[in-house]
């Protein structure tokens, strides 16, 4: 088949650039070499490329790494809101490789969370807190007591007598004192 | 050994900044490169190619593997300078006065001694960025990609989110300007 000038110019691009099927390659290749204009066309395509190839080169190697990446640098750590460096940080942290640090210490506060109680008085975690219903173990007037405080006006006490005997022994007080609160 | 782009992608997504460091050293001419051929300007070109490494460093965790680094960064790159572009259209004398200085620097550095092919040259090298600036975005994008790094046309649809029959009209079309634009000096 014949190949005219107007279908290889138009395909010349894409030859140039290995984009073509063998067969259309060789059609496009035995045309040029045997075509005056169209080897002058390819020619010209050719210039083009490896002159805009080569203005381009020339800017970039004049461009140092060192200062290209200051500027990088100073974007990735410039001075951002809390927020955004936060999400960042976290960005990095909690990935799947950096969670293993993450079970133990979810384990030791829980821990501490729960034994804050033992050393500072008056301490109360979970349902002690707030208005809610709540019992408290107390040794008032060496009675084992339980408080529920319901809300701030409403408080119910129920004494415990564990060892009715040693305690009538010991205290001489009535079990049935009257409660102070 | 050297390590592989997918390699240090990891290393940066486990949050090692050296491995990013060794991306930008990798990319950067060729990155800086692709946004000059877009907008014509150095400054610019510096500025947009640094955000978009800051850019690609901010999403890194989100690259999967499933195209090559590269092609994910020109991405990048090229969509930066496209919106750069259209946000900051410049007037054809600021483009001629920031084409002169961009070449009178280089004077000297890179033509030949004779003076008459330095002359033919430089010519060629400002008529050149010229024609280029006459182009829309989306055709410079496509012969520059394909100048520089030598794409291949499929890599340039990826990068451009079009088909490889868009890019190979996109491609012809360019040329055919840049040809019409530069006939004489070619």
């Amino acid at each position: 088949m014949k190949t005219d000038c107007k279908t290889v110019k138009n395909s010349l691009g894409a030859w140039l650039d290995g984009e073509l099927s063998a067969s259309e390659t060789e059609r496009i290749r035995m045309h040029v070499e045997g075509c005056p204009s169209c080897s002058g066309e390819k020619e010209q395509w050719e210039r083009l490329q490896v002159s805009l190839r080569g203005v381009l080169e020339g800017e970039a190697s004049g461009v140092a790494f060192e200062p290209f990446w200051d500027g990088v640098s100073r974007r990735i750590f410039a001075e951002r809101p809390w927020y955004a460096r936060l999400w960042d940080w976290a960005g990095l942290a909690f990935v799947p490789q950096r969670l293993a640090w993450a079970i133990p210490l979810v384990i030791v506060a829980l821990l501490a969370m729960f034994s804050l109680d033992q050393f500072f008085a008056g301490w109360h975690w979970g349902s002690n807190r707030g208005n809610g219903s709540a019992v408290d173990s107390i040794d008032g007037h060496g009675f084992n007591v339980a408080v529920f405080r319901e809300s701030k006006t409403k408080t119910t006490v129920i004494w415990l007598f564990e060892n009715q005997e040693d305690e009538d022994e010991s205290s001489g007080e009535p079990a049935s004192a009257e409660s102070s609160f | 050994m050297e390590l592989s782009d997918w390699e240090l992608v990891q290393r940066c997504q486990e949050g090692d900044a050296a491995a990013f460091q060794g991306l930008v050293a990798r990319y950067y001419r060729k990155v800086f490169m692709v946004v000059l051929g877009i907008l014509n300007h150095r400054e610019d070109a510096m500025e947009v190619a640094q955000e978009a490494f800051f850019r690609a460093y901010r999403n890194i965790k989100g690259f999967k593997g499933g195209s090559a680094f590269y092609t994910w960064l020109y991405r990048i790159a090229v969509n930066l300078s496209i919106d750069f572009q259209r946000r900051q259209k410049r007037t054809p004398t600021e483009f001629r006065e920031t084409m002169d200085e961009l070449i009178d620097k280089r004077e000297g550095a890179e033509f030949a001694k004779d003076p008459y092919v330095d002359f033919q040259g430089k010519e060629l090298e400002q008529r050149l960025f010229a024609a280029i600036n006459e182009l829309t975005p989306d055709h410079k994008a496509v012969i520059v990609m394909r100048a520089i790094e030598g794409l291949s046309y499929k890599d340039i649809g990826r990068i451009l989110g079009c088909s490889e029959g868009t890019v190979m009209s996109r491609l012809h079309y360019a040329r055919k300007k840049l040809q019409e634009k530069l006939g004489p000096y070619l």
